[in-house]
This record gives structure tokens, sequence and C-alpha cells, in this order.
């Protein structure tokens, strides 16, 4: 059928049993309160850091320098909690609450663009390994070994360091090492989710039927490990935040004054050793960083236990 | 009170409890095993069978429950009332009255453990005392002929054994069972079931025994796998078997030959075998007795050959009309099971029965005698 | 195969890797600017107040101006001669430093390490055996938080409360005033450092105010450490045991009338600890990441602050150094692990 009307009706019905599969998975989601209140976080932060600029006005050139109190002045020691300032501020009468509130766009933001990179190196090189094997498939797992013989962590640190020390900004530098760090992990994931696939019979047709290795692998291989990719996707989220405000609070992450989360708990760090004194200072940015992280993992288990193929059926 | 049947099963109400809601799997289960026969369960996949024949050990897997029924089991002169028994009697029980073998025979045995260590389990579970008292005889021989450090390694085993019929649980025994080197007083008794088990390989056919005992069980064959599973589960001579689709998952010749093993062996110790199968073709080769169930209930329950000439209940017939064979058109049952978790409250092969009557949506049929030995649950042949 | 071929042959596919990681940090040194490069082949003397001709030989000496492969040749040769170059930032040898630092470290390791695992494994065998009853419910709970709660902000917290708030420690190896005077002692003879590790030396050297007092010190930092690793441990060993548990090797075991305690303990859970023996290598690599951020909270002078705050001041000598240090201990680990799996599941070792 060539007629637009008729292309979209033929769509519509080959879309029916993916409908289906979701709103399944969907009422399977709904059924679990552990799953729900992870989507519920995730949710409540998405709407803090969409709402950002809303809660708390940025002041600044860029928005997430976060504004002083002039007022109060340039004095170092940290004043508590006030109706101006909901959550105190920190050194330099640094406002905790747009920090943190900022902070959750920030984390939004690093996150999304260092994961659709790696996603997009690991997955690509991962299909790419498994689906051609031999020696491409032999050299992308030598890359990964090397890489991931080191704790991830620390190969980070090093990068940044290295090139920081080169010229380069330490933010940048970051979202460099997270990125470096993390792709071989989805590309061995993608690598044995191809090498699951193409050994299915559906595969072996497409290829019998003259289809091209591209398009195997875009229309077969890919949507059949989209399944463990959601799963590890929504647990890294909350992963590479971790890692990015870990990175954050050893010194090497954004600048003073920057609405990070990891940022304001290094800021903290001495004035933690008054002990409660100047609990606003570490404990908000530390409540948003766990609840971010929490509502990632909860989200993250909640859907492999929903969209695990072996679980889905019982 | 002596009865013909070895173990009877009373109005067996099972559910799980699922996510998506009770399963009601089996609804009121009724039927008997006889001394010295055997007994095939047939029905299609879902329909109960498996839970069934578990519930005979008072084995539930979560998330399942019993809800109501009694299973008993007679055994030489006594009566057990299976279901009310505490956890260490059924230990008591399991593996030596009442012994069990599954469909996937490498499956059923632990990886990690060789054969040997496996099978051994039920010699020093269950024939415990045997073992030891035959150890006990060969130490006392080799005392009296050894001398100076031997000697004393002797006695002491000797003291150490005497102990383990006596006290089991003292403490010394306990410190001696977990220090490695002085661990090695129980070799002995290793040995001794090492030979048991040798024996009691042969008997199940299976070739050069010595080396299978220290094989691990994904070296082994499927036939071979099963072979030394059904090789535990007659080690103590139970009084029934059951035999949960053993040779489903094996080759046609493999099948044959598990199953003349498995007539040889009921011939030899008259152990009565509660076989549970989807094949009829099973059925009629080794089984005096053939109970079909549906949906979790028993429709209909005869003897072979009364079943094989004249099935009664609709399902049944329906059964054996859908054989495949040459030259007949193929034909199959209308419709599917109902879903477990709302089930219909009548008859639960209404929607699917040629006969359907008026009442059969409504009331449950009940399991009636319709002729001697034979049963069925059916409006048609009701009251 | 047998176990020893398979040993055998992951040894020798180490060798590859060993060698891309040595590349690997090569190139990472690449990317910094020739003069600040310098630093790593320094084999004593500060960089920075060396004078530009001393410099501009060095630089001369180990071919910086040279190509890249004879950098590199030559950075292998210092390296196998103990130059690790020059830490800027602590002026000191770094390979010297290494030594002195790793047994502070060592000592968190070997308190909190057993831990972990007792605790870890224990919790995780219970919880899936008395699945949805109270113990499984917190443990689980327990380690959710676990695994969302970073350890920098756990360390904070535990920090501000115990050391600063209740003064019950304080940060570092030893108390403030037992640190000086040990410091004083040693010069002068009257304490012998024969291990580095405190908990071991001042026993040797009889001072049991002293042991208790490291002792206390390094309560927090295990503290943090176990907390988080053990969360992650509970949570495979749970979902490891709950599938073996469904297994029907258990059922066959229980219907040999085997009782519950030895279906779970000797059948379920040895097989149960096969992946969870496969995880705790990487728990090393979890323990040397975890440790770079609590010692720093805790001002402990172990590897990890080392790393840390010569990371912050770009001090590259050291974070080389340590970059790989972390990934041979981490691939050893792992090598220990595999030839640990090998061993208990006969499926690998037979093939």
């Amino acid at each position: 059928m060539s007629t637009k009307k008729g292309r979209f009706a033929e769509l519509k019905k080959s879309m029916q049993p993916r409908i289906k599969e979701f709103k399944f998975t969907m009422s399977r989601v709904r059924k679990s309160p552990l799953s729900l209140a992870g989507l519920a976080i995730v949710l409540f932060n998405v709407c803090i850091a969409l709402l950002a600029p809303v809660i708390a006005p940025p002041t600044q050139y860029d928005p997430f320098m976060i504004p002083r109190d002039e007022k109060l002045g340039w004095r170092y020691e940290p004043t508590g909690p006030s109706s101006t300032h909901l959550f105190g501020t920190t050194s330099l009468q640094v406002d905790v609450f747009y920090g943190c509130i900022w902070g959750t766009r920030f984390a939004f933001i690093l996150g999304i663009e260092i994961l659709a990179v790696i996603v997009i190196i690991g997955v690509g090189l991962g299909i790419i390994a498994g689906y051609y094997g031999g020696v491409i498939d032999e050299i992308i797992m030598r890359f990964t070994d090397i890489i991931l013989a080191f704790p991830s962590l620390i190969l980070a640190m090093a990068f940044v360091a290295a090139l920081s020390r080169s010229g380069w900004t330490v933010l940048n530098a970051v979202i460099l090492s997270i990125i470096l760090v993390g792709w071989p992990g989805y590309a061995r994931l993608l690598r044995s989710e191809t090498l699951r696939v193409k050994s299915e019979d559906y595969v072996e047709a497409a290829r019998a039927s003259g289809a091209s290795d591209l398009r195997i692998m875009a229309k077969h291989i890919l949507p059949n490990s989209v399944y463990s990719m959601i799963i590890v996707l929504s647990l890294d989220f909350g992963t590479i935040v971790l890692t990015a405000a870990a990175l954050s609070f050893l010194g090497l992450g954004a600048p003073p004054g920057y609405a990070d989360w990891g940022r304001l708990i290094y800021d903290s760090v001495s004035w933690s050793s008054s002990g409660f004194r100047y609990w606003w200072t570490f404990t908000f940015p530390g409540i948003f960083i766990v609840l971010f992280v929490l509502g990632w993992n909860l989200l993250g288990d909640a859907l492999r236990d929903v969209l695990d193929p072996l679980y889905r059926r019982k | 009170m002596e009865t013909e049947n070895i173990v009877e099963i009373k109005d067996l109400y099972l559910n799980f409890y699922t996510y998506d809601g009770v399963v009601k799997a089996l609804d009121g289960v009724t039927l008997n095993i006889k001394k010295n026969e055997i007994l095939g369960l047939v029905g299609e996949t879902g329909c109960g069978k498996s839970v069934t024949s578990l519930s005979a050990l008072a084995i539930v897997i979560p998330p399942g429950n019993i809800e109501k029924g009694q299973i008993v089991f007679h055994a030489s002169n006594k009566n057990f009332d299976i279901l009310s028994l505490d956890e260490k009697d059924l230990t008591k029980l399991r593996g030596r009255y009442i012994s069990m073998i599954f469909q996937e025979p490498r499956a059923a045995l632990n990886p990690v453990y060789t054969v040997g260590e496996q099978v051994a389990e039920i010699y020093f579970h269950h024939r415990k005392e045997e073992m030891i008292n035959k150890v006990l005889t060969e130490l006392e021989e080799d005392l009296k002929k050894a001398s100076g450090l031997k000697r004393s390694i002797y006695k002491r085993d000797l003291s150490l054994y005497k102990k383990m019929l006596e006290n089991p649980k003292s403490l010394s025994l306990r410190i001696y069972s977990k220090i490695p080197i002085l661990r090695r007083f129980q070799n002995r008794m290793k040995k001794v079931a090492k030979k048991e088990i040798i024996e009691l390989l042969k008997l199940l056919n299976i070739a050069d025994p010595p080396r299978v005992v220290d094989m691990y069980p994904h070296e082994l064959s499927g036939g071979m796998a099963q072979r030394v599973v059904i090789a535990m589960a007659i080690a103590c001579n139970p009084y029934m078997l059951i035999a949960d689709e053993p040779t489903t998952s094996l080759d046609v010749t493999v099948e044959a030959q598990i199953l003349y093993q498995i007539k040889e062996l009921q011939k030899k110790f008259n152990t009565s075998i509660l076989y549970v199968t989807h094949d009829l073709g099973v059925v009629a080769e080794i089984c005096d007795r053939v109970a079909v169930m549906y949906a979790g209930s028993v429709v209909e329950l005869a003897d072979v050959m009364t079943f094989f000439k004249n099935p009664t209940h609709p399902y049944a017939q329906s059964l054996l009309e859908s054989i495949p064979r040459p030259g007949k058109k193929f034909v199959s049952i209308p419709g599917t099971v109902p879903s477990l978790v709302n089930p219909p409250k009548g008859c639960r092969f209404y929607d699917r029965c040629k006969y359907a009557l008026e009442m059969c949506p409504t009331t449950k049929p009940k399991l009636l005698e319709v002729e001697k030995g034979h049963y069925v649950a059916c409006h048609l042949y009701g009251e | 195969m047998g176990l020893r071929d398979y040993i055998i042959r992951r040894i020798l596919l180490l060798i590859p890797v060993m060698f891309g990681v040595v590349i690997l940090i090569f190139g990472l040194i690449q990317l910094i600017p020739v003069n600040a490069r310098v630093a790593v082949f320094v084999a004593s003397g500060n960089p920075k107040e060396l004078r530009p001709e001393v410099i501009q030989g060095l630089i001369h000496e180990h071919g910086l101006d040279q190509p890249v492969w004879v950098q590199f040749t030559d950075w292998l040769n210092q390296m196998l001669h103990g130059n690790f170059g020059w830490s800027e930032v602590h002026n000191s040898q770094v390979l010297q430093d290494l030594i002195i630092r790793a047994p502070a470290t060592a000592e968190i390791v070997i308190i909190s390490a057993p831990l972990i695992i007792f605790i870890g494994i224990f919790l995780g065998v219970i919880s899936a055996t008395h699945r949805d009853k109270p113990v499984d419910h917190i443990s689980r709970v327990l380690s959710i938080l676990g695994t969302s709660l970073p350890s920098f902000f756990f360390g904070v917290i535990l920090s501000s409360i115990f050391i600063a708030q209740l003064r019950w420690t304080t940060s570092g190896r030893l108390n403030f005033v037992l640190e000086g005077q040990l410091l004083v002692d040693r010069s002068q003879g009257l304490y012998k450092s024969y291990t580095g590790f405190l908990l071991i030396d001042t026993l040797l050297n009889g001072r049991y105010n002293y042991f208790v007092d490291a002792l206390a010190h390094l309560i927090l930092p295990s503290v943090v450490l176990v907390f988080i690793q053990t969360a992650v441990l509970v949570r495979v060993t749970r979902s490891s045991m709950l599938e073996s548990l469904s297994k029907t090797y258990i059922v066959a075991a229980r219907a040999k009338g085997l009782s519950n305690k030895e279906v779970v303990n000797k059948h379920a859970r040895k097989n149960a600890l096969i992946p969870v023996v496969t995880l705790s290598g990487l728990m090393v690599g979890g323990m040397m990441t975890g440790l770079i951020i609590t010692e720093t909270i805790f001002r402990f002078p172990g590897l990890g602050s080392w790393a840390a705050q010569s990371a912050r001041l770009f001090d590259i000598p050291v974070v080389v150094a340590y970059a790989m240090f972390s990934a041979i201990v981490f691939v050893l680990a792992n090598l220990i692990v595999d030839i640990l799996y090998a061993y208990l599941d006969p499926r690998i070792r037979l093939g």
C-alpha cells in the first residue's frame, strides 16, 4: 500500500504487539511498591531539574555558579538556615539551597551527556565486535580488558589529572575521563547480547533473505538487546553521577562556588570538623545525592525484575 | 488394618499465591496407589500432576500452600498422615520409604559434588547404623592383626565409631569431624559406603561403576544420570517410588532401556510406583492402572486395559482420539486450559466438552465409581 | 583440561593485558607537556626547583625530545630500576613514598576484608533462606541504602558525629599526642618500626596503649568501607542463593530426606557461592576506590589519601604510580578469583 493513510494504518498495526508488551510492563511496574518509589523519586528529581530556574532564580551569567549573599559579605563562616537561605550557606556565603537545586539539574545534564557518548561508543563497538567476530572482536576486547584492568575511579582520576595538567578545564577532563572509563562495560554487554541474538533463528532467516549487515544489526540485534541495556542504563545513571560527585569531592571536578553536590560536600569537610555546628553544609547536599542515586537504583532494580525475560511470564 | 493401598490422597487442595493472583492448582485431587502396582498419572503440562506427586512427600514449592486434604501412607503395619508429620519425621521417611526420581536427571544432581558423594548421602542419612557396624567389624579385625602405632590409631577410630552409634552429637566427635587431618577417620566409612554404592550401581546396569563414582554429573550422559538418580531412589528399598516424567528428556532408545529397568526393579523389589507422564504410550507399556488429571483434579481412574478400551470421561476420550496414527486425520481438542486464577465454578473441562450438560458449568462433578475399579468425574455418569 | 592447565592459561593471558596497561599509562603520560613530564623520570630532587638547563638535560637524557618508542623504552627501564619519578607535592621519591604508606592502607584492608566477606555472605544467605521475613526486609533495606549512599557522605557524617561532636577518636592513625611521642621515640631509637603495621609494631614494642589507640583509629574508616562493600555483597549473595534454592537438585535433595539445614548449607550454599566469589575479585577494586575517599576524609596517611592529594594537585608521577599499582593488584585479584572459581566449579575445571 503506498497511500499515506494506508501506511500509517499498517504501522499502527505492526506496533500493536509492542504496545501490548509496554502495557504489560507498566502493569508489572505499578504492582511493586519499590519500583513505584524509585519511579517517584526519579520523577521528583526530573521536576526539580526542569523547574530549577523557577524554584531558585539564577542571578549570575552562568546559572550554575551559585549566588553569594552580598549582604552577608565575604565572611568565611557558613550561616545557618534562614528565611532567605533555606538550607543556609557554606563557605563564602554560597547558598546551599541554590546549590542543591541547580545541582540536580547539573547532575542530569552531566549524566545525560556522559551516558549518551558512552552508549554510542560502547553499543557501537560492542555490536561490531560481536557481529563480525575474528580480529576486530579480539582488538576491541583487548581494549576493554585493558581499561577494565583498572578500578574505574582510579583510572578516571589519573586521566583527569593528566588532562588538567595539559590544559583542559577540570570539568571537561572529568567528562572525558568518565566516558573513557565507562564505555567498555557497555561494549562487553552488547557484545554478549549480539552473540546471543546472532545465533537465533530469525537472524539466520534474515541473512538468508539477503538483509545487509547494517540492517540486521539495526532491526534485529539492537531491539533485542534493548531490555538488558535499559536495566544497566538506569543503574548506571546513578553510578555516573556518583562517580562525578566523588571526583568533585576529591577536588577534581567543578570549580569553587559551582552548583555541584560533590563540590558542596568538599567545601563542607573543613566545617564538619566542628561537629554538628555546621550540619547544613554537608547534610543537604548529601541527602540530595542519596535520593538521586537511590531513585535510579530502585528504578533499575525494578526494571530488572520486570523486564528480565525469564521473570516476565510466570 | 490391612489395606491394599499404599498411599491414599484424599481431596487435596493446593493454591499458589503469586504476583498475578491465587492460582488454584489442585482442586480436590483424590487418588490411591495400591501395593505392588504401577499407577500412571497422566495429564497435560500444568494440570497439576507434578505438584500432586511432590505433595505425596509433603514437599510444597513456595509460593504454594496446601489448603485442605489428607495423604495417608500405609507402611507395613503403620499408617502415616503425611501432611501432619513434622519435618523431622518427614526427613526419615523421604528417600527411605518413599523416594522420587525426576524429569531432568542431570538437573536433579548437584553439579559440584561427585556421583559417589551424592549417593553416599543416602547411605549416611538412612543406613548409617548399618555402615558403622560394618566399619566396626572391619576395625576389630584389623585391630587383631595390627601392632604399634597402627594399633593405637585403630583403637581411637574404634572408640570414635562406637561414639557415633551411641552419642552422635558428642563434642569430641564434632571436633574430629571439622579438623582436616583428624577428619581422616571418616575415610573408612567412606570406603565401606563406596563398596555399597558400586554394588548398587551395578544393579542399575551402569557400566564401570568404580569410574562413575568419581565422576561429576555434567560428565554423565542423560541415561546414565537417570540410572544414578534411580539408584539413589531405590538404595533403601522404598515402599513407593514417585517417578516424575523420568524419561521425557531422554532419547527414545534410552527411554526404552530406562523403562525396562524400572519394570525389572519393580518386579524385583515389589515397589509401588506413581508414574507421572504425559505420554500415553508409556502408560500403555508399563502401568497397571492410570489416573487422568485435568486442570487440577482427577477426571478418570481405571486399570489400563479398561481405560484404553473404554475411556469414559470426555477429556480422556479426546486424548485418545488425538493420538496421531498414520492414515487418520489429525484431531486436536479445541480450546485451551482455563486460567487457574479464576477457574470456572463447575467442571473445568466444560468449555471444551462435546457433551456439556446444563449443570456442568455450575457444579463440579465428583469422582464416582461407574464400574468396579473404574472412576469418572463427569455429570454424564453422575447422580 | 585440569586445574593446572587452566591456571597456566590464565596467567599467560595476563601478559598482553599487563602490557596494554603499561601502554595505556604511557599514553596518559604523553598527554602532558614535555616540561612537566620530566617529573616522572626524575630520580631525586624536586623538578620545580631544578634549573632550566638541568631540566633540558633530563629531557635529552630520557629521550623526551625523541620519538615515542625511545621514551617508552627509557621509561620502562627507569621503572625496572625502581625510579618512578619524583613527587613535586610531597618532595620525595615516588616509590619510597609508596612503600612507606602501604602498611597503613593494608591495615585497613586486613581488618575490613574478612568482616565484609563474613557479614556479607552470612546476611545474604540468611536473607535468602528467610525470604520476605523481617530479617530479609531489614538486610535488603540496608543493602539498598549502602549502594546508594556515597562513601564520602557517609564518612563525613560519621566524622562529624564521632570525631567532631562526640570526640571519641581523632583522624589519622594515632592520637596527636601519641603520634608526636612515637616520632620522637623512633628518632631516639626507643621505638623500632619493624613492619610499618602499627597494630603489630606497637605490640612488639610493648606499647599497649598505643595499640588500643591505633585500633580505635582504624574503626571509623573500616566501618565506612565495610558498610558499603557489604551492601553490595549481600545483594549478590542473596540473589545467587535464591537462584540456587530454586534448582531441581534442591528439591531432589529434600526428597532424599536431607534436613533443611543440610540442604541449605551443603547443597545450595556451595553452588550459590560460586558467582559470589567471582564478585569478590571486583570488590577488591571497589575497596581500593573506597579507600581513596575514606582515607581522605579521616586523614589517614595511606595510599588512598596519597593518590587523592596528588591527583588534586596534578602531581602526575604519583597518580601514574598509583594507577599502575592498583591495576596490578586488581588484575592479580581477578586471577586468584578465576582460579578459585575453577577450583570450586567442576564444570569449568573439567571442561
